[in-house]
């Protein structure tokens, strides 16, 4: 009796479980402050709000897969096995390279003799990797996009959706007279937009090859074609990150979210460059926060002219009915 | 019914009204024609009155821009023709001109919230990328045209081939916007 007891009250905790995890997944904005941007820390167990920092779970149970297994049955289970497959390298990382080390499975040192077979085999074994014009596309396609994502520190989640975009857009045959690193640089720019951490175009065309100009006809080609669905980019998305390079607090930042909320209630983004509105909010916000910051330091952070911040500033400071003090 | 000012800013014509044209001597005889084959092939003859402006090719082929309608632009390939014809080259009498392109202007007089407009007509059809250039594109299939609309509630209308076009796709846009409350 005491065992079926013991038996249910594990199945009542196992339910309660799958009812946490549930619940979990679908808080999707902070409950403190709104933001969407919430991280899994997986090291600490942690779930975060990127902008505030409340621990909204903490020791929460990774529902990943199962890496160990003590018996037959367990083995079974278990969802997978090896590394986890990746677009961002052209095979998905699904082929075996040879070691450099000159050293057998028993790690004795393999004599000089074999030592050349070893080195041909190795040349062939990295050419074999790429075996067709598509592959080496790809291969050249996804350095680039790697260079890139890293001079731009990207998140990993963010490259691999970018890889998922080019090799769809290689798929359709829509990189056919455009350049590699053109519609590499807007599939990444494409995925920040996805992942609602958008690049301004011009911070991408300065680590890319390709003009801006290009990149965003590029963008525009691709986005039409292959059917993403991006929402236009709101100011908002770039205020955390222009605060970041400004040095500005929390307060600001929330504040100048906040003005950019009623603005747009009150339609004044519409056909408003996004990073420039961002801009002047933000210029705003640091004055009423006594945290002034000058119209350049924010131009310059935000990658638009001054005369765009004041143009800006004086619409929303009119229609907001908010009053500057200098 | 409401006014929506529509204005036709530019009509693009063209036609063939010979073979073999000797560019050079058009150049040389006409004061006003601009030849420069070295940036650009064609010979460029501009007539004030209506006022456009004729690129006309080696190939006897006449692309004539910047009249303010469909008639006027049949009137410029005429005086372009007249005159070409009165420096003895040989060309068609009645050349059959085709219009390519109109472009108009309009207004619906209302503010517009674009970002709304995005949503409520699909991402689908439409492109609206604020950080690369302030209008919104929605292409049109019947009528067959590229409409530019921006935050002040003016629109320019492109690619059209009949006047009646812009007229069209101005009305329908309307409707559509009424219908989703935006305007």
């Amino acid at each position: 009796m005491v065992e079926m007891e013991r038996v249910k009250e594990k199945e009542v905790e196992k339910e309660v479980e799958r009812k946490e995890i549930e619940r979990e997944e679908t808080i999707e904005l902070c409950p403190e402050c709104g933001s969407p941007r919430l991280i899994r820390d997986f090291r600490r167990g942690e779930f975060i709000c990127q902008d505030c920092g409340l621990v909204i779970e903490d020791t929460y149970i990774d529902s990943g897969p199962e890496w160990r297994a003590f018996d037959s049955e367990q083995k079974e289970k278990r969802s997978r096995v090896g590394a986890p497959i990746t677009y961002t390298i052209h095979d998905k990382g699904l082929s075996t390279i040879i070691d450099w080390s000159n050293k057998d499975y028993y790690g004795k040192s393999i004599s000089i003799r074999n030592r050349a077979q070893l080195f041909r085999l190795r040349k062939w074994q990295r050419r074999i990797r790429i075996s067709n014009a598509t592959e080496r596309n790809l291969a050249f396609a996804l350095s680039e996009l790697d260079r890139m994502a890293s001079a731009l520190g990207l998140p990993k989640a963010v490259r691999e959706n970018a890889a998922v975009i080019y090799r769809k857009a290689v798929e359709d045959n829509l990189i056919r007279g455009r350049s590699i690193e053109g519609v590499v640089a807007a599939a990444l720019y494409a995925a920040c937009r996805q992942a609602g951490v958008p690049r301004t175009l011009d911070e991408i065309a300065t680590y890319s090859r390709v003009d801006r100009k290009e990149i965003g006809r590029t963008y525009r080609f691709i986005a039409r074609e292959l059917g993403l669905k991006l929402m236009p980019t709101s100011p908002a998305d770039y205020v955390p990150r222009f605060c970041a390079s400004l040095n500005l607090s929390g307060d600001v930042q929330k504040k100048a979210i906040e003005i950019i909320k009623k603005a747009e209630e009150k339609e004044l983004t519409s056909g408003r460059g996004p990073t420039g509105v961002a801009a002047a909010a933000i210029y705003i916000a640091s004055i009423l926060s006594g945290e002034r910051r000058t119209q350049r330091e924010v131009a310059e952070v935000a990658g638009v002219t001054e005369v765009t911040i004041r143009n800006r500033y004086k619409e929303l400071a009119e229609k907001l009915g908010i009053e500057i003090i200098l | 019914m409401r006014e929506y000012n529509i204005k036709i800013e530019n009509v693009v014509a063209s036609t063939q009204i010979g073979e073999n044209i000797d560019l050079n001597k058009i150049a040389k005889e006409v004061k006003d024609a601009e030849y420069k084959p070295k940036q650009f092939p064609g010979l460029v003859l501009r007539t004030k009155e209506p006022k456009a402006a004729a690129l006309v090719f080696r190939s006897g082929k006449v692309v004539c821009t910047g009249s303010k309608s469909v008639e006027d632009a049949r009137r410029a390939v005429k005086q372009v023709v007249k005159i070409i014809k009165s420096l003895g080259i040989k060309v068609f009498d009645e050349p059959d001109v085709k219009v390519q392109n109109i472009v108009a202007s309009a207004d619906l007089g209302v503010d517009l919230n674009l970002n709304a407009i995005a949503i409520g007509l699909g991402l689908e059809n439409i492109e609206y990328e604020p950080e690369q250039f302030p209008g919104l594109v929605y292409r049109l299939d019947n009528p067959r045209v590229v409409v530019l609309i921006f935050g002040s509630g003016k629109m320019v209308v492109t690619g059209g081939k009949e006047p009646e076009d812009a007229k069209r796709a101005v009305e329908r846009i309307s409707e559509e916007l009424t219908a989703l409350g935006l305007m």
